[in-house]
């Protein structure tokens, strides 16, 4: 992989744009430099409530008493839920609005525990009380009782006879079966056949932002809530868990201080709305570092074994995959995840005999569900890993093994979807290897490795779940743009990208346009910050809906010039003649213009993604997403063999996103996404003993500082083939999956043998130097 | 034991009489007091979100009984700038891409001010130390590291905004509460 | 989250402070917090007052006096990183504190806080260890001396009463023949607990000959503790590989770890090589 040569890139012809692909200052950027931006906790109300809720200690027990009278009768507490109170409400964890999954009986998580508690963590309790010292206090003086259960902690130990059950009938929460070719006649052309298998563990998002919101009832008895989320369409599973209508419940969202698929799920919203129902009263609760590592998902730890038969040239001929993912104690977004997981499981390659078993079973242990990848990561360690190690098997280069075996466009991924758009697999990698530049020397006791891992990930929802984005675009009198669109932004720069977007249509500078966002009462619902799905949906939306006011702003401007409409340009505030600049009508002077005519200055736009029906049950085969990202990461990374330590020495990622609609960001998607790869690979562990946590704070729990790693070299490529408005792709998920599979190639190569389990800690890696001696690998 | 008693807060040039329990943390008198730009990421000096200056050195504010800053003068990120009139190394953080979800960038601009106070043109592991304490999650820092490096040279080419100046925030030099002494040996070490 | 009530006394001298310790049995003193704070939330310590002496001006200097270094109890690690007569005397020190947590926590921690914590990871007390280091603890009765190693007792246990203070570490000043070197491991490079700290001196002959070694070792054990085993290989002798390996592997064989004892074993071993071969190399009219 040294030495290797930039692939010509295919010709491409991106029109040069005057506001996309701009690195501008996003819209956003000043107010949170200046400290200006309100979070969800800096918010407050007039004769506002704290709130706290009461968790359980225990992994698996029988609430047998619960008795709050105390907490009741502290001078100073308004109210105390239990249970009982919130009559059995479950936490609906389908997707809003959708009717993906056939729910098991009794899985959704209660909103607060009934008679059994199933991992440390589970609400039990809510007090709001006028003090948050009081609301502590009245935690403490809540008695509770419990009996313990036999529990489980492993995915695999929860499927075997005997185990304890979670839910009836048994601890299986998904499972999926891919049945693509004839795999026993793929494995019978094989010259070699691979086998091998990895583990990755639980990881927490460390979003910066605690989770937090504020709710109160207003003049209209509507139940308003202020928090931070991914998910402004949880009004509809909280007015169900209520029982009010779903007119009767706004979400208000905020700037959200990272979610990375954490507040995708319904955190403290649904707490607020039954408590500030019960005292009529504005409520507030902000968890604490540590309830939000205890109270919130996790990424899902998966064991991943691939068997793959291939010909001396490395040529893929037969791929076989086996997952088993830990679900956590209830399912969550499961299911998707693990969907995602299985529908990528053969990577950017082209396989044609594939035979997949993936199943997600339930733990005494904390809930995994949505984290940035969506279980694409976990699949990528898998295929990724064993390209090296088939590279390996085969004496090859692992660059050789991946172009034997690249996807073009029109080839398919496992479950038969093909593949429309650019796949820029090899074009990526050999950049970014090429950006490594001369390989560092070992020395006695650093040994260097590199690592290169193609990837590619989905963006946009899974296309049976028929997901829609609306956005409203409106053009006020002096020229400046609105835009109304309930896209929430966790700081990946949804809502300026949008605003990039509708500047460039209606030709105003980017500081002419102002978004307002985020209110499910007053903005256009525009679905959820999930799935890198943002700027495909709500970016078409609003360019769907900018462009209408620019056709009839341009005809307006047509007839008053006296020219034809095709001749027309909106740019620079203006209205001008293509081909004589001379001749213009400033934009606000059009804008009155048409408001005086009853021109319609505003549209509301909706766009559907395709709509498709699911898998065939039996196969496994159908189109699952949109399109996709393809993009590769390599590094170099030097191991000391004598206290195991691994430093990253270089880093660079390519990602073809299309078209940058704000370069700037993109590279900042690119290199952040590309950070928390890293640290998933070298540092991020989520300990669980026995369903404890044993890194239950930010002191415990390493997340990458600003010492631990290179910048990375990003470079982005952008061909113009993707769904998205001016033929973007997504980049907030896919620009994560391919660091963590590159460093763990690296370690491979450093050490001569594979570390099979993230992440790669000192100790580990000392344990596989002393192997790898052994072994005469090292 | 634990009543309120009246401390004296001088929060961005502004003097504050507030009355407060001693169990009160900095982090929490400040956002009580509406600075809400000093963010509460962790409660343990482990995330940087809440770091102010406390007579010009940058500290977490959630490690700090705000009794034991009585007296003291106390600058928040909202505090160097507005909108408005954004202080360079604000406007940095924002044009050089440095700000994703803007959760750090508080603490981040903080602990910027604070270095570039007393070293006007940091190198790479410069910056690096001065912001050991600072996490973010989203932008993986090489964009803040350049965030820096950019308020730097904006500062160092007006001389408006030099550090030395320094008077936009009200802020004095930092005071220094060390004496220095050496009875037997003179001229080492000697720092006023 | 709220912190469990206490009361806040704010002495403004030395003695004002001792006289509350010692009228308040259930007082603990605080200076920068950084300890203190987190495990108050925790719950680690319920104490009725808190003590505050992060201003006292007794505790705040650093004095090269009748050949020691004396650092005030409250003197913050970024006074100690920050200080050019401690770069210059005990380099050691300099190091230590450039790989202490991190900028905003090192503005506030104070050396005594860190040794009156005696938390196992305690980074300061292996780089004092291998100086020979004192500690003045001052009470009702007056003011005691004892040296570091006794000073520690175990895992967050000290030899402090709950009347005294901790208001000075005494550094002999070494030898301008005397030659350190430090060295954390941790999880991550900055901002973490150390996982082991490894501490060495080496005070040379002329001739290049070790005439006495000091190594010390963190984070293993309750408390951080001295490799005599491994000095005394190394006492009087020229300080060639041969010699190192074995200083080295007898002090990874001294290790009493919490956990994982093998793994720190050849860690430290590796490390203290690595500290010696560097110092080796450095001493004038060496090898």
């Amino acid at each position: 992989m040294d030495d290797v040569q930039p692939k010509p890139l295919p010709e491409v012809n991106l029109p040069d744009l005057n506001q996309v692909g701009k690195p501008l200052r996003r819209v956003d950027a000043l107010g949170k430099a200046v400290g200006a931006t309100v979070y969800a906790a800096d918010f407050t109300m007039p004769n506002m409530l704290h709130a706290k809720v009461l968790r359980s200690d225990r992994p698996h027990a029988r609430i047998v008493r619960l008795d709050p009278s105390q907490a009741k009768a502290l001078d100073g507490v308004a109210c105390v839920l239990t249970g009982d109170d919130v009559k059995g409400a479950k936490l609906n964890t389908d997707l809003p609005g959708q009717t993906g999954r056939e729910a098991r009986s009794g899985s959704d998580a209660p909103v607060l525990a009934l008679d059994t508690v199933r991992y440390v963590g589970e609400p039990i309790a809510l007090v709001a009380a006028e003090t948050l010292d009081l609301a502590e206090e009245a935690l403490r003086l809540i008695d509770v009782e419990y009996e313990d259960l036999p529990a489980v902690f492993d995915p695999e130990e929860a499927m075997k006879p005997g185990a304890p059950i979670l839910f009836e009938p048994d601890n299986v929460v998904s499972r999926y079966t891919i049945r693509k070719g004839d795999l026993d006649a793929g494995m019978a052309e094989a010259d070699l056949v691979v086998e091998s298998t990895f583990r990755m563990p639980f990881v927490e998002h460390a979003y910066l932002e605690p989770d937090a919101g504020v709710a109160w009832v207003d003049e209209q008895g509507v139940i308003n809530i202020r928090v931070a989320t991914q998910v402004v369409e949880h009004f509809r599973s909280i007015a169900r868990a209520l029982g009010v209508p779903q007119n009767r419940i706004r979400i208000r969202g905020t700037m959200v201080g990272g979610g990375f698929g954490s507040k995708e799920d319904i955190t403290v919203e649904i707490f607020l709305a039954f408590l500030t129902r019960e005292t009529g009263r504005p409520v507030k609760l902000v968890y604490t570092r540590e309830e939000a590592f205890l109270a919130t998902s996790k990424r899902h730890p998966f064991t991943i074994t691939h068997r793959t038969g291939v010909k001396k040239d490395g040529r893929i001929t037969a791929s076989q995959i086996e997952m088993v993912a830990d679900s956590g104690a209830y399912p969550y977004l499961t299911p998707y995840v693990l969907l995602y997981a299985t529908g990528m499981a053969t990577g950017p390659y082209k396989i044609d005999n594939v035979r997949i078993d993936s199943v997600a079973a339930a733990t005494n242990q904390t809930f995994t569900s949505a984290f940035r990848g969506f279980g694409g990561p976990q699949a990528a360690l898998g295929y990724e890993q064993q390209m090296d190690e088939i590279a390996r098997a085969l004496d090859l280069d692992p660059l050789e093994v991946r172009r034997a075996n690249y996807m073009a466009s029109g080839d398919t991924t496992c479950t038969g979807q093909e593949v429309s758009s650019a796949v820029w697999s090899e074009e990526c990698a050999t950049r970014v290897l090429a950006a490594l530049g001369d390989r560092t020397p070992d020395s006695p006791t650093r040994r260097i490795g590199r690592g290169l891992a193609n990837t590619f990930q989905s963006y946009g929802r899974i296309m049976w779940f028929h997901d829609t984005s609306r956005a409203w675009v409106g053009v006020e009198l002096d020229g400046t743009v609105v835009i109304r669109c309930g896209v929430p932004d966790i700081g990946a720069g949804q809502s300026n990208s949008v605003c990039q977007i509708a500047a460039e249509i209606l030709g105003v500078p980017l500081d002419r346009v102002t978004i307002y966002a985020t209110d499910s009462a007053v903005t256009p619902l525009a679905g959820t910050s999930t799935a890198t799905r943002q700027l495909y949906m709500s970016g078409n939306a609003v360019y769907s809906a900018a462009s209408k006011i620019r056709a009839r702003l341009a005809r307006r401007a047509a007839e008053y010039i006296g020219v034809s409409e095709e001749n027309i340009l909106l740019e620079n505030s203006r209205a001008i003649v293509t081909d004589d600049p001379s001749r213009f009508i400033e934009l606000d002077a059009l804008a009155k213009m048409c408001a005086a005519e009853g021109i319609e200055l505003s549209h509301l736009a909706q766009f559907n993604a395709p709509f498709t029906d699911g898998l065939d049950p039996e196969t496994g085969q159908g189109d699952i997403w949109p399109d996709f990202t393809f993009g590769a990461v390599a590094v170099e990374i030097a191991v000391d063999i004598e206290t195991g330590q691994i430093d990253l020495l270089k880093c660079a990622a390519s990602h073809d996103v299309g078209r940058a609609i704000n370069p700037a960001a993109v590279q900042g998607q690119i290199a952040g996404g590309t950070h928390q790869g890293l640290g998933y690979a070298l540092l991020e562990e989520f300990v669980l003993e026995e369903g404890r946590i044993r890194t239950p704070s930010l002191a415990e729990y390493m997340i990458p500082t600003i010492f631990d790693f290179p910048e990375t070299d990003v470079i982005i490529l952008e061909s113009g083939t993707g769904v998205g408005p001016f033929g973007a792709k997504g980049i907030g998920e896919p620009a994560l999956t391919p660091a963590a599979p590159a460093v763990a190639n690296a370690v491979a190569d450093a050490l001569g043998i594979r570390i099979p389990e993230l992440p790669f800690t000192p100790k580990r890696v000392l344990e596989a130097v002393v192997e790898a001696r052994e072994k005469r690998t090292l | 034991m634990t009543e309120r008693r009246p401390i004296r807060l001088i929060v961005n040039g502004r003097a504050h009489e507030v009355s407060l329990p001693p169990n009160t943390t900095l982090l929490t008198a400040l956002r009580d007091l509406g600075c809400t730009d000093a963010k509460n990421g962790c409660e343990q000096g482990e995330c940087g979100a809440c770091a102010v200056l406390l007579d010009g050195e940058p500290m977490n504010s959630c490690m700090i009984l705000a009794w034991q800053a009585d007296g003291a003068r106390i600058t928040t990120n909202a505090g160097l700038g507005t909108l408005e009139r954004p202080h360079p190394i604000q406007e940095a953080f924002a044009d050089a891409g440095a700000i994703q979800c803007g959760f750090c960038t508080s603490g981040m601009v903080i602990a910027t001010k604070a270095l570039l106070d007393r070293n006007p043109d940091p190198t790479e592991a410069e910056i690096r130390d001065a912001l050991s304490g600072n996490l973010c999650r989203c932008t993986g820092y090489g964009q803040i590291a350049a965030a820096v490096h950019l308020a730097a040279e904006r500062l160092r080419n007006l001389p408006s905004w030099s550090a030395s100046s320094a008077s936009e925030d009200g802020q004095e030099p930092a005071f220094k509460k060390r004496v220095l002494a050496s009875d037997d040996v003179t001229g080492e070490g000697g720092r006023s | 989250m709220t912190l469990p009530a206490f009361d806040l006394l704010r002495p403004t001298t030395l003695d004002e402070a001792l006289r509350l310790l010692s009228e308040m049995p259930d007082a603990l003193p605080i200076a920068g917090g950084t300890n203190l704070i987190p495990d108050l939330r925790k719950g680690s310590h319920a104490p009725g007052s808190l003590i505050d002496v992060s201003g006292l001006p007794e505790l705040c200097c650093i004095r090269r006096k009748e050949g020691h270094l004396l650092i005030g109890g409250g003197v913050t690690i970024a006074e100690l990183l920050d200080d050019p007569m401690v770069a210059q005397t005990t380099p050691i020190l300099t190091e230590m504190a450039s790989s202490f947590a991190h900028t905003l926590v090192r503005n506030r921690a104070t050396i005594g806080g860190n040794l009156v914590a005696a938390a196992p990871c305690c980074d300061s007390a292996p780089a004092l260890l291998v100086l020979d280091a004192e500690i003045d603890l001052a009470g009702p009765e007056g003011t005691r001396r004892l040296p570091l190693a006794e000073f520690l007792v175990g895992a967050f246990t000290t030899r402090r009463e709950s009347n005294e203070l901790l208001t000075c570490v005494r550094v002999p000043v070494p030898s301008d023949r005397s030659y350190t070197g430090f060295v954390k491991m941790g999880l991550r490079k900055i901002s973490c607990m150390a996982k082991i700290d490894v501490a060495v001196r080496v005070e040379a002959h002329s001739d290049g000959r070790c005439e006495f070694a000091r190594i010390a070792i963190g984070a293993v054990a309750p408390i951080a503790y001295r490799a005599e085993a491994a000095e005394a290989h190394l006492a009087g002798n020229v300080l060639d590989a041969v010699a190192i390996a074995e200083a080295a592997r007898l002090a990874g064989a001294s290790a009493h770890p919490r956990s994982g004892s093998e793994y720190k074993r050849q860690v430290i071993e590796a490390l203290a090589r690595r500290l010696l071969t560097d110092v080796a190399g450095r001493i004038e009219g060496g090898s």
